[in-house]
Protein backbone atom coordinates (compact mmCIF):
# COMPACT_ATOMS: atom_id res chain seq x y z
CA UNK A 1 0.00 0.00 0.00
CA UNK A 2 1.36 3.82 -0.90
CA UNK A 3 1.67 6.23 1.78
CA UNK A 4 -1.20 7.95 0.46
CA UNK A 5 -3.46 5.23 0.56
CA UNK A 6 -1.85 4.06 4.13
CA UNK A 7 -2.91 7.66 5.21
CA UNK A 8 -6.57 7.55 3.53
CA UNK A 9 -6.74 4.10 5.02
CA UNK A 10 -6.00 5.38 8.77
CA UNK A 11 -8.25 8.24 8.58
CA UNK A 12 -11.15 6.09 7.51
CA UNK A 13 -10.78 3.72 10.30
CA UNK A 14 -9.47 6.27 12.88
CA UNK A 15 -12.96 8.30 11.43
CA UNK A 16 -15.00 4.98 11.87
CA UNK A 17 -13.83 4.08 15.12
CA UNK A 18 -14.43 7.76 16.60
CA UNK A 19 -17.90 7.70 15.76
CA UNK A 20 -18.07 4.25 17.03
CA UNK A 21 -16.73 5.67 20.41
CA UNK A 22 -19.12 8.10 20.34
CA UNK A 23 -21.84 5.16 19.75
CA UNK A 24 -20.46 2.76 22.70
CA UNK A 25 -20.63 5.75 25.21
CA UNK A 26 -24.08 6.41 24.72
CA UNK A 27 -24.89 2.54 24.78
CA UNK A 28 -22.06 2.12 27.82
CA UNK A 29 -24.18 5.21 29.45
CA UNK A 30 -28.06 5.10 28.76
CA UNK A 31 -28.75 2.02 26.64
CA UNK A 32 -27.19 -1.07 28.54
CA UNK A 33 -28.94 -1.85 32.09
CA UNK A 34 -27.55 -1.06 35.18
CA UNK A 35 -25.51 -4.07 36.47
CA UNK A 36 -27.74 -5.17 39.87
CA UNK A 37 -24.29 -6.05 42.31
CA UNK A 38 -21.98 -3.02 41.14
CA UNK A 39 -24.05 -0.44 40.16
CA UNK A 40 -22.99 2.32 37.99
CA UNK A 41 -19.20 1.42 38.29
CA UNK A 42 -19.86 -0.86 36.27
CA UNK A 43 -19.68 0.55 33.58
CA UNK A 44 -15.97 1.09 33.44
CA UNK A 45 -16.24 -2.44 31.85
CA UNK A 46 -16.98 -1.54 28.09
CA UNK A 47 -14.15 0.56 28.12
CA UNK A 48 -12.11 -1.87 30.26
CA UNK A 49 -12.07 -5.42 28.65
CA UNK A 50 -12.22 -3.98 24.89
CA UNK A 51 -8.85 -1.94 25.88
CA UNK A 52 -7.10 -4.32 27.62
CA UNK A 53 -8.15 -6.84 24.52
CA UNK A 54 -6.64 -4.06 21.95
CA UNK A 55 -3.31 -3.82 24.35
CA UNK A 56 -2.86 -8.06 23.90
CA UNK A 57 -3.73 -8.03 20.16
CA UNK A 58 -1.19 -5.24 19.85
CA UNK A 59 1.63 -6.94 21.63
CA UNK A 60 0.86 -10.56 19.45
CA UNK A 61 0.68 -8.00 16.04
CA UNK A 62 4.21 -6.99 17.27
CA UNK A 63 5.76 -9.98 17.74
CA UNK A 64 4.36 -11.78 14.85
CA UNK A 65 5.84 -8.38 12.89
CA UNK A 66 9.29 -9.00 14.72
CA UNK A 67 9.47 -11.98 13.69
CA UNK A 68 8.85 -11.59 10.44
CA UNK A 69 11.25 -9.17 10.65
CA UNK A 70 14.10 -10.41 11.79
CA UNK A 71 13.67 -13.34 8.89
CA UNK A 72 12.82 -10.95 5.91
CA UNK A 73 14.86 -7.67 6.93
CA UNK A 74 12.23 -5.74 5.56
CA UNK A 75 12.17 -2.08 7.20
CA UNK A 76 8.35 -1.69 7.03
CA UNK A 77 7.79 -5.26 9.34
CA UNK A 78 9.95 -3.34 11.69
CA UNK A 79 7.57 -0.36 11.59
CA UNK A 80 4.87 -2.07 11.56
CA UNK A 81 6.10 -3.40 15.55
CA UNK A 82 7.02 0.14 16.31
CA UNK A 83 3.60 1.40 15.76
CA UNK A 84 1.58 -1.65 17.33
CA UNK A 85 3.92 -0.87 20.47
CA UNK A 86 3.06 2.35 20.56
CA UNK A 87 -0.27 1.66 19.78
CA UNK A 88 -0.30 -1.34 22.75
CA UNK A 89 1.11 0.95 25.22
CA UNK A 90 -1.89 3.61 24.74
CA UNK A 91 -4.26 0.97 25.56
CA UNK A 92 -2.41 -0.49 28.33
CA UNK A 93 -2.24 2.36 30.15
CA UNK A 94 -6.03 2.87 29.72
CA UNK A 95 -6.40 -0.67 31.24
CA UNK A 96 -4.33 0.54 34.26
CA UNK A 97 -6.07 3.35 34.71
CA UNK A 98 -9.81 2.39 34.35
CA UNK A 99 -8.79 -0.89 36.59
CA UNK A 100 -7.99 1.16 39.39
CA UNK A 101 -10.97 3.53 39.61
CA UNK A 102 -13.18 0.54 39.27
CA UNK A 103 -11.30 -0.92 41.66
CA UNK A 104 -11.60 1.85 44.19
CA UNK A 105 -15.36 1.54 44.58
CA UNK A 106 -15.27 -2.42 43.83
CA UNK A 107 -12.51 -3.99 45.81
CA UNK A 108 -12.08 -0.58 47.92
CA UNK A 109 -8.48 -0.27 47.20
CA UNK A 110 -6.63 1.61 43.46
CA UNK A 111 -4.38 -1.17 43.44
CA UNK A 112 -4.61 -5.42 44.07
CA UNK A 113 -1.83 -7.69 42.88
CA UNK A 114 -4.63 -9.28 40.95
CA UNK A 115 -3.38 -11.17 38.14
CA UNK A 116 -4.92 -9.38 34.93
CA UNK A 117 -4.08 -6.30 36.52
CA UNK A 118 -0.93 -7.98 37.44
CA UNK A 119 0.07 -9.15 33.74
CA UNK A 120 -1.18 -5.89 32.14
CA UNK A 121 0.80 -3.92 34.54
CA UNK A 122 4.13 -6.34 33.04
CA UNK A 123 2.69 -6.15 29.67
CA UNK A 124 3.40 -2.13 30.30
CA UNK A 125 6.88 -3.06 31.30
CA UNK A 126 7.24 -5.23 28.31
CA UNK A 127 6.50 -2.04 26.16
CA UNK A 128 9.03 0.38 28.02
CA UNK A 129 11.83 -1.53 27.11
CA UNK A 130 11.28 -2.23 23.76
CA UNK A 131 11.36 1.50 23.66
CA UNK A 132 14.24 2.03 25.89
CA UNK A 133 16.46 -1.05 24.10
CA UNK A 134 15.14 0.70 20.73
CA UNK A 135 16.77 4.50 21.70
CA UNK A 136 19.59 3.23 23.68
CA UNK A 137 22.01 2.40 20.25
CA UNK A 138 23.71 4.28 18.43
CA UNK A 139 23.57 2.08 14.95
CA UNK A 140 19.95 1.95 14.20
CA UNK A 141 19.42 -1.36 12.81
CA UNK A 142 20.82 -2.35 15.95
CA UNK A 143 18.20 -1.12 17.90
CA UNK A 144 15.59 -3.07 15.66
CA UNK A 145 16.72 -6.40 15.93
CA UNK A 146 17.14 -5.59 19.89
CA UNK A 147 13.62 -4.31 20.51
CA UNK A 148 12.15 -7.08 17.61
CA UNK A 149 13.88 -9.64 20.60
CA UNK A 150 12.24 -8.05 23.09
CA UNK A 151 8.89 -7.96 21.45
CA UNK A 152 9.21 -11.77 20.91
CA UNK A 153 10.29 -13.03 24.03
CA UNK A 154 7.90 -10.56 25.80
CA UNK A 155 4.94 -12.16 23.89
CA UNK A 156 6.53 -15.76 24.64
CA UNK A 157 6.36 -15.06 28.32
CA UNK A 158 3.36 -13.59 28.33
CA UNK A 159 1.22 -16.70 28.68
CA UNK A 160 3.68 -18.14 31.59
CA UNK A 161 2.90 -14.75 33.94
CA UNK A 162 -0.75 -15.20 33.14
CA UNK A 163 -0.37 -18.64 34.37
CA UNK A 164 1.92 -17.94 37.42
CA UNK A 165 -0.11 -14.69 38.91
CA UNK A 166 -3.46 -16.69 38.23
CA UNK A 167 -1.54 -19.18 40.47
CA UNK A 168 -0.65 -16.40 42.67
CA UNK A 169 -3.76 -14.91 43.65
CA UNK A 170 -7.27 -13.81 42.22
CA UNK A 171 -9.50 -11.24 43.25
CA UNK A 172 -10.84 -10.17 39.48
CA UNK A 173 -13.98 -11.15 38.86
CA UNK A 174 -13.79 -14.64 36.40
CA UNK A 175 -14.73 -14.31 32.88
CA UNK A 176 -17.82 -13.79 31.41
CA UNK A 177 -18.04 -13.96 27.70
CA UNK A 178 -14.69 -16.35 27.15
CA UNK A 179 -16.04 -19.54 29.20
CA UNK A 180 -15.87 -22.88 27.72
CA UNK A 181 -19.70 -22.95 28.95
CA UNK A 182 -20.62 -19.80 26.43
CA UNK A 183 -21.15 -16.39 28.10
CA UNK A 184 -23.17 -15.64 31.51
CA UNK A 185 -23.24 -11.89 30.89
CA UNK A 186 -26.82 -11.04 29.90
CA UNK A 187 -27.63 -10.32 26.66
CA UNK A 188 -27.57 -6.02 26.18
CA UNK A 189 -24.15 -5.94 28.42
CA UNK A 190 -22.55 -8.55 26.06
CA UNK A 191 -23.87 -6.80 22.83
CA UNK A 192 -22.27 -3.36 24.31
CA UNK A 193 -18.91 -5.14 25.04
CA UNK A 194 -18.73 -6.97 21.84
CA UNK A 195 -19.56 -3.47 20.26
CA UNK A 196 -16.80 -1.80 22.29
CA UNK A 197 -14.09 -5.00 21.29
CA UNK A 198 -14.84 -4.29 17.68
CA UNK A 199 -14.52 0.24 18.02
CA UNK A 200 -11.49 -0.10 19.83
CA UNK A 201 -9.99 -2.81 17.60
CA UNK A 202 -11.17 -0.61 14.45
CA UNK A 203 -9.86 2.22 16.04
CA UNK A 204 -6.61 0.76 17.11
CA UNK A 205 -5.64 -0.16 13.39
CA UNK A 206 -6.63 3.19 12.32
CA UNK A 207 -4.30 4.75 14.75
CA UNK A 208 -1.57 2.31 13.98
CA UNK A 209 -2.06 2.88 10.09
CA UNK A 210 -1.71 6.43 10.62
CA UNK A 211 1.54 6.20 12.55
CA UNK A 212 2.38 3.58 9.75
CA UNK A 213 2.63 5.83 7.02
CA UNK A 214 4.29 8.75 9.45
CA UNK A 215 6.89 6.19 10.12
CA UNK A 216 7.22 5.16 6.53
CA UNK A 217 7.38 9.46 5.87
CA UNK A 218 10.07 9.97 8.30
CA UNK A 219 11.90 6.73 6.66
CA UNK A 220 11.32 8.94 2.98
CA UNK A 221 13.09 12.17 4.46
CA UNK A 222 15.76 10.48 6.02
CA UNK A 223 16.69 8.90 2.64
CA UNK A 224 16.30 12.17 1.05
CA UNK A 225 18.20 13.59 3.94
CA UNK A 226 21.22 11.39 3.23
CA UNK A 227 21.26 11.44 -0.44
CA UNK A 228 21.17 15.20 -0.60
CA UNK A 229 24.29 15.49 1.97
CA UNK B 1 25.98 -33.67 16.69
CA UNK B 2 28.79 -34.58 18.46
CA UNK B 3 31.02 -31.99 16.88
CA UNK B 4 27.84 -29.73 17.79
CA UNK B 5 28.32 -30.91 21.85
CA UNK B 6 32.07 -30.35 21.60
CA UNK B 7 31.78 -27.22 20.17
CA UNK B 8 29.39 -25.83 22.98
CA UNK B 9 32.01 -27.91 25.62
CA UNK B 10 35.11 -25.67 24.25
CA UNK B 11 33.09 -22.66 25.21
CA UNK B 12 32.18 -23.98 28.21
CA UNK B 13 35.59 -24.98 29.11
CA UNK B 14 36.95 -21.40 27.99
CA UNK B 15 34.45 -19.45 30.16
CA UNK B 16 34.70 -21.76 33.22
CA UNK B 17 38.80 -21.54 33.23
CA UNK B 18 38.83 -18.20 32.97
CA UNK B 19 36.60 -17.55 35.36
CA UNK B 20 38.61 -20.24 37.57
CA UNK B 21 41.67 -18.02 37.15
CA UNK B 22 40.21 -14.96 37.16
CA UNK B 23 37.56 -15.39 40.02
CA UNK B 24 36.26 -12.23 39.43
CA UNK B 25 32.45 -13.30 38.80
CA UNK B 26 32.07 -15.49 41.32
CA UNK B 27 34.00 -13.46 44.44
CA UNK B 28 31.57 -11.04 43.80
CA UNK B 29 28.13 -12.83 43.04
CA UNK B 30 29.63 -15.34 46.46
CA UNK B 31 30.57 -11.63 48.14
CA UNK B 32 26.83 -9.95 47.68
CA UNK B 33 25.22 -13.53 48.74
CA UNK B 34 26.69 -13.75 51.98
CA UNK B 35 26.20 -10.17 52.85
CA UNK B 36 22.50 -9.84 51.24
CA UNK B 37 22.31 -12.51 53.64
CA UNK B 38 23.85 -10.48 56.53
CA UNK B 39 21.40 -7.22 55.89
CA UNK B 40 18.46 -9.30 55.16
CA UNK B 41 18.74 -10.50 59.07
CA UNK B 42 18.51 -6.87 60.37
CA UNK B 43 16.06 -6.36 57.86
CA UNK B 44 13.69 -8.52 59.85
CA UNK B 45 12.16 -8.12 63.54
CA UNK B 46 11.89 -11.33 64.75
CA UNK B 47 9.72 -10.08 67.28
CA UNK B 48 6.95 -9.78 64.63
CA UNK B 49 8.01 -12.09 61.49
CA UNK B 50 9.31 -15.92 61.77
CA UNK B 51 12.51 -15.73 59.49
CA UNK B 52 11.76 -19.53 57.86
CA UNK B 53 8.39 -17.31 56.59
CA UNK B 54 10.14 -14.74 54.70
CA UNK B 55 13.42 -16.87 54.06
CA UNK B 56 12.57 -18.92 50.57
CA UNK B 57 11.72 -14.50 49.14
CA UNK B 58 15.02 -13.50 50.55
CA UNK B 59 16.71 -16.60 48.95
CA UNK B 60 15.05 -15.93 45.56
CA UNK B 61 15.38 -12.18 45.18
CA UNK B 62 19.42 -12.26 46.98
CA UNK B 63 19.36 -14.72 43.28
CA UNK B 64 18.28 -12.71 40.88
CA UNK B 65 20.37 -9.82 41.90
CA UNK B 66 23.34 -11.59 42.48
CA UNK B 67 22.67 -13.34 39.20
CA UNK B 68 22.23 -10.03 37.59
CA UNK B 69 25.85 -8.76 38.70
CA UNK B 70 27.36 -12.27 37.04
CA UNK B 71 25.15 -12.36 34.35
CA UNK B 72 25.58 -9.19 32.93
CA UNK B 73 28.83 -9.37 33.08
CA UNK B 74 28.44 -12.25 30.57
CA UNK B 75 30.23 -10.78 27.57
CA UNK B 76 31.67 -7.71 29.58
CA UNK B 77 35.64 -9.61 28.97
CA UNK B 78 35.24 -10.27 25.46
CA UNK B 79 33.31 -7.41 24.46
CA UNK B 80 36.35 -5.42 25.54
CA UNK B 81 39.24 -6.45 23.36
CA UNK B 82 36.87 -7.47 20.54
CA UNK B 83 37.53 -11.15 21.56
CA UNK B 84 33.67 -11.65 20.90
CA UNK B 85 34.03 -11.43 17.84
CA UNK B 86 36.11 -14.13 17.25
CA UNK B 87 34.09 -16.28 19.26
CA UNK B 88 31.14 -15.53 16.84
CA UNK B 89 33.57 -16.10 13.78
CA UNK B 90 34.64 -19.40 14.91
CA UNK B 91 32.82 -22.38 12.89
CA UNK B 92 30.45 -23.35 15.96
CA UNK B 93 26.63 -22.06 15.26
CA UNK B 94 25.55 -18.70 16.97
CA UNK B 95 22.98 -21.44 19.13
CA UNK B 96 26.16 -23.57 20.29
CA UNK B 97 27.59 -20.53 21.31
CA UNK B 98 24.43 -19.02 23.36
CA UNK B 99 23.97 -22.70 25.01
CA UNK B 100 27.75 -22.73 25.81
CA UNK B 101 27.08 -19.56 27.35
CA UNK B 102 24.23 -20.28 29.22
CA UNK B 103 25.59 -23.35 30.35
CA UNK B 104 28.66 -21.80 31.87
CA UNK B 105 26.55 -18.74 33.43
CA UNK B 106 24.47 -21.82 35.08
CA UNK B 107 27.08 -23.13 36.57
CA UNK B 108 28.16 -20.27 38.03
CA UNK B 109 25.01 -19.25 38.82
CA UNK B 110 24.05 -22.34 40.54
CA UNK B 111 27.06 -22.75 43.01
CA UNK B 112 26.22 -18.83 44.03
CA UNK B 113 22.65 -20.77 45.02
CA UNK B 114 23.93 -23.36 46.86
CA UNK B 115 26.01 -20.78 49.18
CA UNK B 116 23.11 -19.25 49.43
CA UNK B 117 20.79 -21.80 50.49
CA UNK B 118 23.64 -23.06 52.81
CA UNK B 119 24.21 -19.28 54.22
CA UNK B 120 20.59 -18.24 54.51
CA UNK B 121 19.90 -22.01 56.12
CA UNK B 122 22.43 -21.44 58.92
CA UNK B 123 21.12 -17.38 59.10
CA UNK B 124 17.64 -17.91 59.63
CA UNK B 125 18.16 -21.44 61.09
CA UNK B 126 16.03 -23.27 58.40
CA UNK B 127 15.65 -26.86 59.23
CA UNK B 128 14.91 -28.44 55.49
CA UNK B 129 14.99 -31.70 56.91
CA UNK B 130 13.79 -34.50 53.83
CA UNK B 131 12.66 -31.66 51.31
CA UNK B 132 16.57 -30.67 50.70
CA UNK B 133 16.85 -32.32 47.31
CA UNK B 134 14.08 -30.55 45.96
CA UNK B 135 15.19 -27.48 47.21
CA UNK B 136 18.16 -27.97 45.53
CA UNK B 137 16.06 -29.37 42.21
CA UNK B 138 13.54 -26.50 42.36
CA UNK B 139 16.95 -23.65 42.69
CA UNK B 140 18.64 -25.52 39.72
CA UNK B 141 15.47 -25.09 37.47
CA UNK B 142 14.91 -21.32 38.51
CA UNK B 143 18.36 -20.63 37.62
CA UNK B 144 18.60 -22.46 34.56
CA UNK B 145 15.52 -20.46 33.37
CA UNK B 146 17.23 -16.84 34.68
CA UNK B 147 20.91 -17.66 33.17
CA UNK B 148 19.07 -18.57 29.91
CA UNK B 149 16.94 -15.04 30.15
CA UNK B 150 20.07 -13.06 32.11
CA UNK B 151 22.75 -14.55 29.01
CA UNK B 152 20.26 -13.50 26.31
CA UNK B 153 19.81 -9.92 27.05
CA UNK B 154 23.39 -9.61 28.77
CA UNK B 155 24.16 -9.89 24.90
CA UNK B 156 21.38 -6.95 23.76
CA UNK B 157 22.27 -4.65 26.95
CA UNK B 158 25.90 -5.37 26.12
CA UNK B 159 25.20 -3.69 22.61
CA UNK B 160 23.48 -0.61 23.79
CA UNK B 161 25.12 2.58 25.20
CA UNK B 162 23.11 2.26 28.11
CA UNK B 163 25.41 -1.35 29.28
CA UNK B 164 23.89 -3.53 32.12
CA UNK B 165 21.40 -1.17 33.79
CA UNK B 166 19.42 -1.65 30.64
CA UNK B 167 19.32 -5.48 31.84
CA UNK B 168 16.99 -5.51 34.77
CA UNK B 169 14.30 -3.25 33.09
CA UNK B 170 14.35 -5.64 30.15
CA UNK B 171 14.75 -9.08 32.03
CA UNK B 172 12.56 -8.21 35.68
CA UNK B 173 9.12 -8.22 33.71
CA UNK B 174 9.94 -11.81 31.92
CA UNK B 175 11.22 -12.95 35.12
CA UNK B 176 7.73 -13.03 37.46
CA UNK B 177 7.00 -16.50 36.39
CA UNK B 178 9.96 -17.69 37.64
CA UNK B 179 9.83 -16.08 41.39
CA UNK B 180 6.06 -17.12 41.85
CA UNK B 181 6.30 -20.24 41.08
CA UNK B 182 10.07 -20.43 43.10
CA UNK B 183 9.27 -19.37 46.04
CA UNK B 184 5.91 -20.42 46.16
CA UNK B 185 7.48 -23.99 45.74
CA UNK B 186 10.61 -23.13 48.04
CA UNK B 187 8.16 -21.46 50.72
CA UNK B 188 6.19 -24.65 51.12
CA UNK B 189 8.78 -27.29 50.97
CA UNK B 190 11.41 -25.19 53.77
CA UNK B 191 7.83 -25.81 56.29
CA UNK B 192 8.07 -29.35 55.28
CA UNK B 193 4.98 -29.83 52.88
CA UNK B 194 5.07 -32.69 51.12
CA UNK B 195 6.55 -32.40 47.62
CA UNK B 196 3.03 -33.74 45.95
CA UNK B 197 1.82 -29.99 46.83
CA UNK B 198 4.09 -28.36 44.71
CA UNK B 199 5.00 -30.67 41.93
CA UNK B 200 2.91 -28.96 39.41
CA UNK B 201 4.70 -25.32 40.24
CA UNK B 202 7.84 -27.27 40.04
CA UNK B 203 6.80 -29.01 36.76
CA UNK B 204 5.77 -25.35 35.79
CA UNK B 205 9.63 -23.73 36.73
CA UNK B 206 10.53 -26.77 34.38
CA UNK B 207 8.45 -25.25 31.33
CA UNK B 208 9.34 -21.95 31.53
CA UNK B 209 13.25 -22.46 31.81
CA UNK B 210 12.75 -25.07 28.42
CA UNK B 211 10.74 -22.24 26.88
CA UNK B 212 13.39 -19.57 28.16
CA UNK B 213 16.61 -21.72 27.10
CA UNK B 214 15.01 -22.55 23.49
CA UNK B 215 13.81 -18.52 22.32
CA UNK B 216 17.38 -17.84 23.70
CA UNK B 217 18.96 -20.26 21.27
CA UNK B 218 16.76 -19.07 18.39
CA UNK B 219 16.98 -15.63 18.77
CA UNK B 220 20.76 -15.20 20.24
CA UNK B 221 21.85 -15.13 16.67
CA UNK B 222 19.64 -11.84 15.60
CA UNK B 223 21.14 -10.37 18.34
CA UNK B 224 25.02 -10.66 17.65
CA UNK B 225 25.13 -10.58 14.16
CA UNK B 226 26.85 -7.64 12.52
Amino acid sequence: MSTAGMRRGGTTLTLLGLLGLIALYWMAFFWVPTEVNQGVVQRIFYIHVPAAWTSFLAIGFAALASGMYLWLRDERLDRAALCAVEGGLIFATLVLTTGPLWGKIAWGTYWTWEPRLTLTLLLWFIFIGYFMVRNATEDPEKGKRFAAVVAIVGAIDIPFIHLSVVWFRSLHPEPVVARPDGPTLPGDMLVTLLFGVLVFTVLFFGLFLFRYAVEGLRAEADLRARSAA
Amino acid sequence: MSTYLSQVWVIVWKDLVLEMRSRERIAAMGAFAVLAGVLFNFSIDTTTTRPQDVASGLIWMTLIFGGLLGVGRTFHLEAQDGALQGVLMSPAPKDAVFLAKTAANFVLLYVVSLLVLGVFGLFFGLDLGPNLGWVVVVLGLGALGFVALGTLFAAVSTGTNMGETLLPVLVFPLLVPMVIYGVGTTTRLINGRPFDEVEGNVRMLGAFALAAVAAGAVLFRYVVED
